[in-house]
């Protein structure tokens, strides 16, 4: 059983709030739920949307189209009406007038009288949103008591009668519904009691670093990777790690490498933007062979872009970034369980190989929440690679040598405060112990030594991974957050008859040929789906791996690739035998933006 | 402790009779008398002649790029709070590229040291207009005379936050070395800002020009804000005729460090990240 719903208003309303009680409201029930929120980069003024998408199968993405819409206000009748599966249902407050929107055939209306159910519950306005989620709930026949305690918890640090009143107020909503929706095909009872956890993938990020021993975390706000700042302060007690908001990201990578040359595992978070200014030090991590984690969450660029919404496009950026030649490594996680490990895994691959790594992500994976079981903390493990804390003793006046060549391209790193390993980390090309140096030959012995470290990691970086059918007809290709519609189109495909598995990957780079050659190689027809517009990851595997998937579908509209989109192209390309255009561009099909509603005459 | 014990093999590559000399040896001579031990002292630059200083002294070293030494000592510091760190660069390093970190550092009030080699010019990129070159001098980008009016390092720092705000002259090189020492030992925050002619680069401000204008402030109420900042003022309010140097402003406040619980009990360098327990983040995200 399957129930989409949609909980819409004006920006600031609290609408992020109550979808998230929402979404946790089905999570304790024992369901997949995803909640994905939409929002313009506005804080008052624009339209916000949080569909709740809830499963008792497997369901991992949101999807375009629902059962019913919970409508704070008029605009969110306007802009969702049309997504309202037949026998659908849209429930708004009858103070509003909506008389002025043609409804789809199908589809019921129920007007709550909001307010005059909360004065009768002696509330007051801001207990809207309680109210109309009560109406969601009470739709489904879902039970009152998992509301009470959503509700309980969320207000509970406001006191005890606030809690009363929300209770009181959203029982009346309740049953105002339970008397008026009469047959709706959804009734979804809790089906588990195995407690499951609600969370985004940046939140998993931010915990799975924790967990994999990070001390230090210095940000800059900025939309959509704050939730990583957010929660990591909100914790930092807590979990006994250091947060610092500092005046620019410039100053953020800078912090990271310093906290990194004194030891502690240290990690920046931001978006494109954010990450330009980023960029110079980032060359100074690989340089001084500083290990730093930067979690890079993708918004639409160039430049502001559009701030709330989502694409992969910085993929090639956070490859090339910074001067000069040097190595990198990019995890790419696919769900929040893999945001969580690749959280706390990143700083083994900083530290084993003492260079930059780059958690790529994007608001879709980001800032959507998911249900999912408690993390598997037994697969953390904490590698540190080579350190030293005891040192004989130098000569007077001499330098450890912090940089000796070495054949694996790793030498080991000592912090202040150890006897004996007097050393300058340094942005200059220098020698063994790091001093400045121009020499031609130490400069190429540097430069190969640093890049040598290319070798373990591709012994050591795993594999994508293929989902679905070991041997199918057609293989969708993806990366990234972009595992999650993808795996839900496989689903979708079966149903029409089309085997379809799909391939995911989390490790971009660097790539290795032989696997990844083989693998692409043993697959049929291969369709790779990238939230951009000139198919970055594509590239990249034409580049490194000598690989070309036979078609490539694009999408650079704001929103990423929903699973009812890939299955209709994939669709497509079937009944057309997979003949046709290599190269397709898609695009959302209605064009209601939530920047401007009154371009829409709202 | 002998100022040798943090000399290092290698020569020291700055312009016969630069500034920067004096400065270094002032320096190391702070930190002989204070007994620091070399391995728990942290150097940190940017970029530039100056910012070259941590090769040349025998403890730890960053060198970072330009403008960044004050973000990178700050989280060295905030990562292990027992180190002594001391912050170094030029005045393009400090009060061009890498001001912002200078204005919001003074905010925080981290117990580090901040020594600006000021000499009024840029010396390694061979002879622009710096942030602090006077009005009218020309140089190679401001061939008809600087217009823009010279930053004002002392009155920022004082009115910014810093809780000791000191200028020296390497021409004093035992009233420079007590500077330092004052500076290192100041519970927050410490800024010394220190004319250092470049010999090279700049052919006004010279030695015989400073040896003319410079005086040591004495008996000055170091807690009074406002004589500090008059004390501040003072050369640009006399044409240049008088240079005060030494400490202007001395106040104590909590530094930033002593804030945080999470390192109350032992540095964060020294904290165990095996088997970190996450498991009361469950309970609010069920």
């Amino acid at each position: 059983m399957d129930f989409i719903c949609k909980i819409a208003g004006q920006a600031g309303a609290g609408v992020m709030v109550t979808g998230r009680m929402m979404a946790k409201c089905f999570t304790r029930g024992g369901y997949n739920v995803v909640g994905y929120p939409e929002y313009p980069s506005l804080v008052r003024g624009g339209h916000n949307v949080v569909e709740v998408a809830v499963s008792d199968k497997d369901l991992r993405s949101p999807r375009q189209r629902c059962h019913a819409v919970i409508a704070l206000n008029k605009d969110a009748v306007f802009y969702h009406k049309d997504t309202v599966e037949k026998e659908g249902i849209i429930i708004y407050d009858s103070a509003l007038d909506i008389s002025e929107f043609k409804i789809p055939k199908g589809v019921r209306t129920i007007p709550v009288p909001l307010m005059e159910l909360i004065e009768k519950a002696n509330g007051n306005v801001k207990m809207k949103n309680t109210v109309a989620l009560a109406t969601a709930l009470a739709l489904v026949n879902y039970p009152f008591e998992m509301l009470a305690g959503v509700i309980g918890d969320e207000f509970g640090r406001k006191g005890a009668e606030i809690v009363e009143k929300n209770i009181a107020a959203a029982k009346e909503g309740y049953e105002y519904i339970i008397s008026q929706s009469g047959e709706f095909p959804h009734r979804l009872k809790p089906i588990s009691e195995k407690r499951k956890i609600l969370i985004a993938g940046n939140e998993a990020v931010a915990l799975g670093a924790v967990k994999g021993g990070m001390k230090f975390y210095s940000a800059y706000p900025m939309t959509p990777a704050s939730s990583i700042l957010h929660y990591l302060f909100a914790h930092e007690r807590k979990f006994n790690i250091l947060v610092k908001q500092t005046e620019d990201e410039i100053a953020a990578m800078n912090y990271t490498v310093g906290a990194s040359f004194a030891g502690l595992r240290s990690m920046t978070g931001t978006s494109g933007g954010g990450f330009a200014l980023m960029v110079e030090a980032l060359g100074m991590a690989a340089l001084a062979e500083a290990p730093i984690v930067a979690a890079l969450v993708q918004r639409v660029g160039p430049s502001t872009g559009m701030p709330t919404w989502t694409e992969q496009a910085d993929l090639r950026f956070a490859l090339h970034a910074s001067q000069g030649d040097f190595l990198r490594v990019i995890l790419a996680p696919g769900d929040v369980e893999e945001s969580f490990q690749l959280g706390a895994e990143s700083f083994n691959w900083a530290e084993k190989y003492q260079l930059p790594v780059i958690i790529i992500s994007d608001k879709f994976l980001g800032e959507t929440f998911f249900s999912c079981e408690r993390f598997d903390e037994s697969k953390v493990k904490i590698e540190r690679g080579k350190i030293v804390d005891k040192l004989p003793k130098l000569e007077p006046n001499t330098r450890y040598k912090r940089y000796a060549l070495s054949k694996d391209g790793v030498s080991p790193r000592v912090f202040p405060g150890t006897p004996n390993g007097m050393h300058v980390g340094t942005s200059y090309e220098h020698d063994e112990s790091g001093f400045s140096s121009e020499s031609f030959i130490m400069r190429t012995k540097q430069v190969d030594k640093r890049a040598a470290k290319i070798k373990g990691l591709l012994k050591e970086l795993p594999a994508p991974k293929i989902y679905g059918p070991k041997s199918a007809d057609v293989t969708i290709m993806c990366w990234g957050s972009h595992k999650l519609p993808a795996l839900d189109a496989l689903a979708m495909l079966e149903e029409k008859g089309i085997k379809a598995n799909a391939m995911h990957f989390c490790y971009l780079y660097p790539l290795d040929k032989d696997k990844i050659s083989k693998l692409v190689g043993s697959c049929n027809k291969t369709v790779m789906i990238e939230n951009n517009s000139t198919g970055q990851f594509t590239g990249m595997l034409k580049e490194y791996c000598d690989v070309k998937p036979d078609f490539l579908i694009l999408k650079y509209d704001g929103r990423q690739f929903f699973a009812e989109q890939i299955t209709e192209q994939i669709e497509k390309l079937a009944k057309a035998k997979f003949k046709g255009d290599a190269e397709i561009r898609i695009c959302e099909k209605e064009d209601l933006e939530y920047y401007n509603p009154q371009r829409h005459g709202l | 402790m002998d100022s040798k014990d943090f000399d290092v093999k290698e020569k020291i590559q700055w312009c016969p009779g630069c500034g920067n000399f004096g400065l270094i040896a002032a320096l190391k001579g702070a930190m002989a008398d204070l007994e620091l031990k070399q391995h728990e002292t942290v150097v940190v630059s940017g970029i530039g002649c100056s910012s070259k200083l941590p090769h040349y002294v025998d403890t730890y070293g960053f060198e970072s790029i330009h403008g960044r030494g004050l973000p990178v000592a700050s989280a060295i510091k905030l990562s292990n709070h027992n180190l002594d760190v001391v912050s170094v660069g030029g005045d393009g390093d400090g009060y061009g590229i890498g001001v912002q970190h200078f204005i919001h550092i003074m905010r925080r009030n981290y117990n580090l040291t901040y020594i600006v080699h000021n000499n009024q010019i840029y010396g390694l990129t061979t002879g622009q207009a710096s942030p602090t070159t006077m009005l009218g001098a020309k140089t190679k980008t401001t061939p008809w005379g600087v217009v823009e009016e010279p930053f004002k390092p002392l009155t920022v720092a004082i009115n910014g936050g810093a809780t000791f705000v000191a200028r020296g002259y390497v021409g004093d090189p035992v009233h420079l070395k007590e500077l330092f020492k004052q500076a290192i030992e100041h519970k927050g925050f410490a800024f010394v800002d220190v004319f250092q002619p470049c010999v090279t680069f700049n052919k006004i401000n010279t030695y015989p020009w400073f040896q003319k204008r410079v005086y040591k402030l004495e008996n000055n109420d170091v807690t009074d804000k406002w004589a500090a900042l008059k004390n501040a003022a003072e050369d640009e309010e006399t044409n240049f005729e008088k240079v005060p140097i030494g400490v202007f402003y001395k106040v104590e406040k909590p530094t930033y460090e002593s804030t945080l619980p999470q390192i109350k009990d032992k540095p964060m360098v020294e904290q165990d990240i095996e088997n970190v327990d996450i498991s009361e983040a469950y309970n609010e995200l069920e």
